[in-house]
């Protein structure tokens, strides 16, 4: 049976998990977005940015960024600042290279999906928006952007799945989570079954969170789209 | 940091020793995930109860992350007393057997549903029509569905393979020494972290653009009644 | 329920123009798509008040010189000239020029995730900075005289497409541009709805607007228009007044479509 103080242990790993899940993600939306709207025009150099980005952040296993980032970070802080003449000494925390490997790692495929979504934006919608005279910005957030995310919200929820479940192989790297927990725990009780179906558990029952959360949301994306009236006002119809 | 390649030279051997580690486990599981994913993928599209053991296995193994999966393999399943005193051990007390156990459930729950979805698109119509000219639904399958189904899901097969590969540094938490757990060793007994990960990036990076480029050949040929003349 | 629509005459037409400003003069236009030639020295002007129809084969430049009108697309060289004002490329004339134009499209282009009302309000709210009340006041009038008036809280999606097309001129005609532009807004209904969406331009045409319109409704055109141009491979071959356009086509090209359309 698993003992109360592992569990608690366990515990404070998925909070740990779900942190670094978050900003992870968070980080990879704002890198995504950046990219997807850089690359809406066909423009060389711009391409050519991307196109390396895209290669190496995909073409590489997501662990092996993160240990590049935890042991050799400092170093590659460093050398990069001394080109400038800086002298910068930054410590890499586990927590550090976790964010940025994911968050880099992630916004590649991100941006892939933004942009084929905002491709898929009906352009009538942008031309409508010029001849009505809506400012670029709210034309932006308020007609485009809805339905950016109708279309990207299925492909979206995945990659935060990819990304909460890439985070405990990232616990290979020395971050607490739960899984480094879990791994504890086993070390120590010498009955790893039950820590391990915990932690599966808990990933488990994030799978089943997000599948709700996302329904609701895509509820909500989706308004419009059921021929049925908004609100119940208008019923002579 | 500067990038060694004196360093990097000298490491060629254990790197690629890694990387032989990593194809060593990859190969095998990518056969026995598909040939496991496709029962389940067919139960999938069923109804009943074995169409919902099929839904519950694919949830299950989609949603665990392979390292837990590992570990459970590795760790856990010699804690039962039917895997440690029996015949079981010389199976579950190698790691290579248990990273191939561990992969392919993950990699089976995937398959299974690119496989559904795949078959799923397939028209009706060529069903109908291959029953009523006499093949047998085993022929159907075989002959039909699942030739059309593999051009229809050659992209997300692509993106899961290169997923598996990139996945494969997981086993590196249970004792095996595949590319990344050398490179790290590397970084152990050089105390460069910099110039063995970044080459083990490198030799990733050529693995799978080489796939992508096999891929792109097969899309190809594979679809050249598609193109435009 | 239907009122016998009194359609201004030409010369009405032409006394108001007298004196006025052209509502729009286009002068030497040219537009290229790459190396394809799609507006060859385009001249055309449109007077106060006038309903001028532009019709003709696909691909004869009839969309591209509208979409130019109201900077939707560039054009190469020559002028474009609305209410007097020119249309360059700086933002605050095209912002100008586009104030005295109102546009409807093929396919709507209503906004799907706002309700009727909603899209209609919105320019005004946003762009205009109306309040919120007055926004809404003004978008019911306008609904109201489309007839669509009782589908404001519902979603695009659960209307017809004649209403959903009518809806897209309510929305043109709240910003209150001096001049319409329609580009084939019938040629995606069905053949019930394409009724309903004419009745609604015409009533409009009535109220003395200045009206450019692309369609192949060539008895909407016989009807309404004071002027019909005929454009083919990018130029334009007959402008005339509608009655001479439609009784005597000089030009044998016309004579031919005319043949294949009516």
């Amino acid at each position: 049976m698993p003992q109360m103080g592992f569990v608690e242990q366990l515990g404070i790993g998925a909070l740990m998990t779900i942190q670094v899940a978050v900003l992870s993600y968070l980080l990879a939306l704002a890198i995504g977005t950046v990219f997807a709207l850089a690359t809406l025009k066909r423009r060389l150099p711009v391409d050519i940015i991307w196109q390396t980005y895209a290669s190496i952040f995909t073409g590489v296993p997501s662990l092996l960024v993160a240990f590049l980032f935890y042991y050799a970070g400092s170093g590659m802080i460093a050398s990069l600042f001394s080109l400038v003449g800086l002298s910068v000494t930054v410590d890499v925390s586990p927590f550090a290279a976790a964010v940025a490997a994911l968050g880099m790692v992630y916004g590649a495929y991100l941006a892939d999906i933004i942009r084929s979504a905002i491709q898929n934006v009906p352009p009538g919608q942008f031309e409508a928006a010029r001849v009505l005279l809506v400012p670029r910005p709210t034309a932006w957030l308020f007609v485009i952007l809805p339905q950016v995310l109708r279309l990207a919200l299925p492909a979206m929820t995945n990659m935060w799945i990819v990304v909460l479940k890439d985070t405990a192989l990232i616990s290979l790297i020395g971050l607490k989570e739960i899984m480094a927990y879990a791994k504890l725990a086993s070390g120590v009780t010498k009955e790893p079954f039950i820590y391990y179906m915990l932690a599966s558990v808990f990933f488990l029952g994030m799978t089943a969170l997000t599948y709700v959360v996302s329904q609701r949301i895509e509820q909500w994306t989706q308004r419009g789209y059921r021929p049925v009236a908004a609100k119940e006002r208008a019923h002579a119809l | 940091m500067h990038y060694d390649p004196i360093l990097a030279w000298q490491s060629m051997p254990d790197l690629l020793a890694g990387t032989a580690t990593t194809f060593a486990v990859l190969l095998p599981v990518l056969v026995l995930g598909l040939m496991l994913a496709l029962p389940i993928a067919l139960a999938r599209l069923e109804t009943g109860p074995r169409a919902k053991a099929a839904a519950g296995y694919i949830a299950f193994f989609r949603g665990v992350p392979s390292l837990v999966l590992l570990y459970l393999v590795y760790s856990g399943l010699p804690q039962l007393s039917i895997v440690r005193d029996t015949f079981l051990w010389t199976f579950f007390s190698n790691a290579y057997f248990c990273a191939w156990v561990g992969l392919t459930l993950t990699h089976s729950g995937y398959m299974a549903e690119i496989i559904r979805g795949g078959l799923a698109a397939v028209p009706t119509g060529v069903i109908e029509a291959s029953t009523a000219l006499g093949l047998t639904p085993r022929q159907t399958l075989f002959r039909l569905r699942l030739p059309m189904a593999a051009r229809y899901v050659l992209k997300a097969y692509q993106n899961e393979l290169l997923i598996m590969v990139k996945s494969t540094s997981a086993v590196s938490a249970i004792t095996l020494v595949d590319l990344t757990a050398a490179a790290n060793t590397v970084f152990d007994y050089t105390y460069d972290p910099f110039t063995p990960l970044v080459t083990a990036a490198a030799i990733y990076w050529c693995i799978v653009n080489l796939m992508r480029t096999g891929f792109t050949l097969a899309d190809r040929k594979l679809n050249r009644h598609l193109a435009r003349t | 329920m239907n009122a016998i629509v009194q359609i201004p005459s030409t010369a009405d037409a032409a006394r108001r123009a007298a004196g006025l400003q052209p509502a729009i003069s286009v002068n030497r236009l040219n537009k290229f798509y790459g190396g394809f030639h799609a507006l060859r020295d385009i001249d055309f002007q449109v007077a106060q008040g006038e309903i001028v129809v532009l019709c003709g084969p696909s691909g004869s430049g009839k969309s591209s010189l509208i979409r130019c009108i109201n900077h939707l697309e560039r054009h190469d060289s020559g002028s474009i000239h609305v209410n007097g004002m020119e249309l360059t490329r700086k933002a605050s004339d095209v912002a100008r020029v586009r104030r005295q134009l109102g546009m409807v499209f093929q396919s709507f282009n209503l906004f799907p995730h706002m309700t009727v009302l909603d899209n209609c309000t919105f320019a005004l709210r946003r762009a205009l900075r109306m309040p919120a009340a007055q926004a809404e006041a003004l978008a019911r009038e306008y609904l109201a005289k489309v007839n669509v008036a009782n589908q404001a809280d519902k979603y695009p999606a659960g209307l017809s497409g004649g209403q959903q097309q009518r809806v897209a001129i309510a929305r043109a005609l709240c910003l209150k541009p001096s001049i319409m532009l329609f580009d084939e807004p019938t040629s995606a209904l069905d053949p019930e709805s394409v009724g309903s969406v004419l009745r609604i331009m015409e009533e409009l045409a009535a109220t003395g607007i200045t009206m450019v319109c692309v369609t192949h409704e060539m008895g909407f055109a016989r009807r309404v228009a004071h002027r019909c141009v005929f454009m083919e491979n990018g130029a334009i071959v007959e402008d005339a007044h509608s009655a001479e356009f439609f009784r005597n086509p000089r030009s044998d090209r016309l004579k031919g479509f005319l043949a294949q359309v009516l």
